[in-house]
């Protein structure tokens, strides 16, 4: 089984946004952290953020592991390099990512990987009319070529397709993953944020529709699921009426038991809430 | 100067003769063992001879009591007995609760040990004047609670009663010691006891009394702990009980189902705490000097009254694909009567059927998810009849007996059948229950409030999962040895250091957080160090082959696999962590701190 992780390039300059894109606030963090934790949760490995020489970043979830690019403006291939050495001896394959993907779902993120883990080096995705390579999986063998082409100077990451297996994944692939074709059907998981514009009409779409069902001493009356609108764990959590603390944990999805409430949802997800003091 | 809060011996009994002498518990060993579990251990060395029989007569087995015992502590009135185990072959503890405690101790001992066994089934009486022995020929075959009502009766309301029933005067190897329906469970201490032909033990308080050594400070604590058991630490057994576990394992892939062949169950709502309670629960109740009240009283088909606890419903439920609550209700009740551990027994028969699936055991009848089938295995373990003679001596010896590759599947570590907590889904549990000294045990590891509390990944263990599985064993270690109820370990927010002060209090040492983490330390040495010299090898650090084999699939699409790898990885770790070599035995240097005899 491949080991997978993920890499989010977040040294790009923003200079259509006017300010850092990493920064952008989103639910009560920001894009970085939301795009960090999506690729956390859909991985379960490692997630790796390449950033500029120098560059200050907002707060990450915890455990996520910063490295820099060895010089500014050399373009996503220098970060990919950078990312995939970094993951080298602890991951097969990494989802990469540019910081932002607002409504990445951990299901595209998994197809995508999978494409990788499969055999080819790089799952390509192409959606919404143009190639995907910061929405694409990578096998962390190709740092070295990556390291090269950088040295070359040949910084689009097509001259990295050039020198290795490609598989392309068209929307027609995609779609042919029943989970992914149910949960982001629009494959909205692709769209970018590049302008001020984007990201406020990003921020007017309706947070995504998950279950929450309560369990235990929290159910109080309450039994069986319910239908919210929630974009993070503490907004799932604010909708069912519990507190998320000590006492109460959240499981997503019946696997990833969490307390932090900034944990990103995505349409489809299924929150637990139950008590903390499980023993007995 | 004996410290508050103890007499400063044990009594030891010889049951052959009826005899009993003092013996004297030094202030070292007492602050070195604190009581309860610790003190057992050390009896355990002190009397057990090496590679004793854990059913002859010269196997000790001691009720142990603490030094909170007695104080207006909330959940103080619980008691320790201490063996070796019929079922595992190494040290066995178990705790129950109530007024036995209370009486116990004030027969004027910090323990009572019994040696030797009576010629006759008999009952051993404790009081402030000595020990005497009493026939018992009319208790046999009594369950535990009508030899404790007989008892009572003969005797007086003043006596409190620890008892078997009819499992444990058969030699079932997971036989119970009861008091008030409350019982010390895991391991087969009611066999040590039937094998000695004593019915029961009963004691009486005399008039002593054991002050602590600061009665204010004393006060103010319990004032402080009992109202925080009031607060959110203890809703979950205050309202639901521990049956609350049972629909959010179910929903987390952690409820182990017809013999961990699944780890969720379909049947599972119908014996969920809410359904169950809305059918079937009348009354709630709790031990002597506590006021949390975690006792939910149910009322079984034709009216018998029960508790409940998740650990019965698991292991009689979807362990053996049973999702009828009268029938799961009843079938608990009749290992009430039986005096039997519901645990080793709902994993020995879930065993049996799936050996009955694969056409290894002959009983076509014994078909999971069979309510009448349960009841009937149940009745011939208790009778030691047909198939229950093999199951009756728990699923390691029956699955040797089998054999065509059954140990893959027997659920036990040690001998010990596993609690309700699934090991490829809980990674840190799973280490907790592969080291333990007990065998598959939750109450002396509970690394399960690491994964679930998300701190770490369940899925993924690692170096975080040792740390949280060896910081859980040394909490238990302090709780079940000073002694307070597990219940209310989550009110404490800076525990040893708590712990420290309230013993400090009673006793009148100078406790400090740090000298109780190396008491919790002594006390896990002293134990592996007693199962060492009755046997123990490295491979008895390990879980059962199917766990490690058979990855489940979780709802979410995510694997929740256990590799040998990882297993190996996680008990180094915690070999290292422990300060002991790379096969689990300990450093000699580290044995000079363990007061042993």
């Amino acid at each position: 089984m491949a080991k997978a992780a993920g890499v989010v390039l977040a040294g790009g300059r923003s200079s259509r946004m006017g300010s850092p894109k990493a920064a952008l606030e989103w639910h009560g963090s920001t894009l970085l952290w939301c795009t960090v934790a999506i690729i956390g949760r859909a991985t379960a490995g490692p997630v790796v953020v390449v950033r500029a020489p120098g560059q200050e970043l907002p707060d990450l979830p915890p455990d996520t592991e910063v490295v820099e690019d060895p010089r500014e403006g050399q373009g996503p291939v220098q970060g990919i390099a950078a990312g995939l050495a970094a993951l080298a001896d602890r991951a097969d394959v990494a989802f990469v990512s540019s910081t932002d993907l607002p409504f990445l779902h951990p299901a595209f993120v998994r197809r995508v990987v999978r494409a990788a883990a499969d055999g080819a080096d790089v799952g390509l995705p192409v959606a919404r009319g143009f190639r995907q390579p910061l929405a694409a999986s990578y096998r962390t063998t190709l740092a070295p070529a990556a390291e090269r082409l950088v040295r070359d100077g040949r910084l689009k990451p097509a001259f990295l397709f050039d020198q290795c297996t490609v598989a392309t994944l068209d929307e027609a692939a995609l779609h042919a993953d029943p989970v992914l074709a149910a949960l982001d059907p629009a494959l909205d998981s692709v769209l970018n944020v590049n302008e001020p514009a984007d990201y406020q009409a990003a921020r007017a779409r309706p947070a995504p529709e998950v279950t929450v069902q309560r369990f235990g001493v929290l159910a109080d009356g309450h039994r069986g699921a319910e239908q919210v609108r929630a974009a993070t764990v503490s907004e799932a959590a604010e909708a069912a009426g519990v507190t998320l603390g000590r006492h109460v944990a959240a499981a997503l999805n019946g696997d990833q038991i969490t307390r932090d409430g900034q944990t990103p949802l995505a349409t489809g997800d299924t929150v637990f809430f139950l008590s903390a003091d499980a023993g007995g | 100067m004996t410290a508050g809060g103890y007499f400063g011996q044990a009594l030891v009994v010889d049951a052959t003769s009826g005899s009993a002498a003092a013996l004297p518990l030094p202030d070292e060993v007492l602050r070195a063992y604190l009581g309860g579990v610790g003190l057992g251990v050390w009896l355990l060395h002190r009397l057990a001879p090496a590679g004793v029989d854990a059913l002859a007569p010269e196997a000790p087995l001691a009720f142990v009591f603490s030094p909170l015992v007695g104080t207006s502590l909330t959940t103080s009135a619980k008691f320790a007995v201490v063996a070796k185990s019929p079922l595992t072959g190494m040290l066995t503890d178990a705790l129950a609760s109530s007024h036995f405690a209370i009486a116990g101790k004030l027969t004027g001992n910090d323990a009572i040990v019994v040696r030797g066994a009576r010629s006759e089934l008999s009952v051993l009486l404790a009081d402030g004047d000595g020990v005497r022995f009493e026939a018992a020929g009319d208790l046999a075959g009594l369950s535990a609670a009508e030899t404790s009502s007989r008892l009572r009766e003969r005797l007086g309301r003043g006596w409190r009663v620890g008892a078997i029933g009819p499992a444990g005067e058969r030699g079932v190897r997971y036989a119970t010691i009861s008091h008030d329906g409350r019982h010390a469970g895991r391991g087969g201490l009611g066999a040590v006891l039937g094998a000695k032909r004593i019915k029961a033990v009963a004691v009486r308080a005399a008039e002593r009394k054991v002050p602590p050594a600061d009665p204010e400070a004393v006060l103010a604590a319990a004032r402080d702990l009992r109202a925080r058991s009031f607060g959110p630490a203890t809703a979950k057994y205050r309202e639901l009980g521990t049956l609350a576990n049972l629909l959010a394992f179910n929903a987390i892939s952690t409820l182990p189902t017809r013999n961990f062949q699944a780890a969720s169950f379909e049947g599972a709502s119908h014996l969920a705490a809410e359904q169950v309670a809305e059918l079937r629960k009348v009354a709630r109740n709790s031990c002597a000097s506590c006021t949390i009240g975690c006792e939910h009283i149910y009322a079984a088909r034709g009216g018998k009254k029960m508790r409940v606890e998740y650990e019965n419903v698991f292991a009689l439920g979807p362990m053996c694909g049973v999702s009828d609550p009268d029938a799961v209700l009843a079938a608990s009740a009749y290992c009430d009567d039986l005096g039997i551990d519901t645990i080793s027994a709902g994993g020995t028969i879930a065993w049996a059927m799936e050996c009955v699936e694969r056409g290894l055991i002959d009983a076509p009848w014994l078909r999971f998810g069979d309510a009448d089938a349960l009841l009937r295995v149940l009745a011939e373990i208790g009778a030691r009849s047909g198939l229950g003679d093999l199951l009756a001596d728990g699923s390691r010896r029956a699955a040797e007996q089998v054999g065509g590759g059954s140990a893959a599947f027997a659920p036990h570590v040690k001998g010990l059948e596993m609690p309700g907590y699934e090991p490829r889904s809980l990674h840190a549990m799973a280490l907790g229950l592969a080291v333990n000294a007990r065998g598959a045990d939750h109450n002396r590891s509970g690394a399960y409030e690491a994964d679930l509390s998300g701190e770490v990944d369940r899925l993924d263990g690692g170096s975080a999962h040792v740390t949280a599985a060896v910081e859980t064993e040394d909490r238990a270690a302090v709780m079940d040895s000073m002694i307070l109820c597990k219940f209310l370990r989550g009110v404490f927010t800076d525990p040893f250091a708590e712990w420290a002060d309230l013993l400090s209090a009673v006793t009148g040492w100078d406790l400090t957080a740090a000298e109780l983490r190396r008491t919790a330390r002594r006390i896990l040495l002293a134990k592996r160090l007693y199962n060492l010299r009755e046997g123990w090898q490295p491979a008895d650090d390990w879980l059962p082959e199917r766990l490690l084999s058979e990855p489940l699939e979780l709802a979410s699409g995510r694997v929740a696999a256990l590799t040998p790898d990882r297993l190996r990885t996680m008990i180094d770790g915690y070999y290292a962590a422990r300060g002991l070599d790379g096969q689990g035995r300990p450093d000699p240097a580290d044995l000079a701190d363990l007061h042993l005899p």
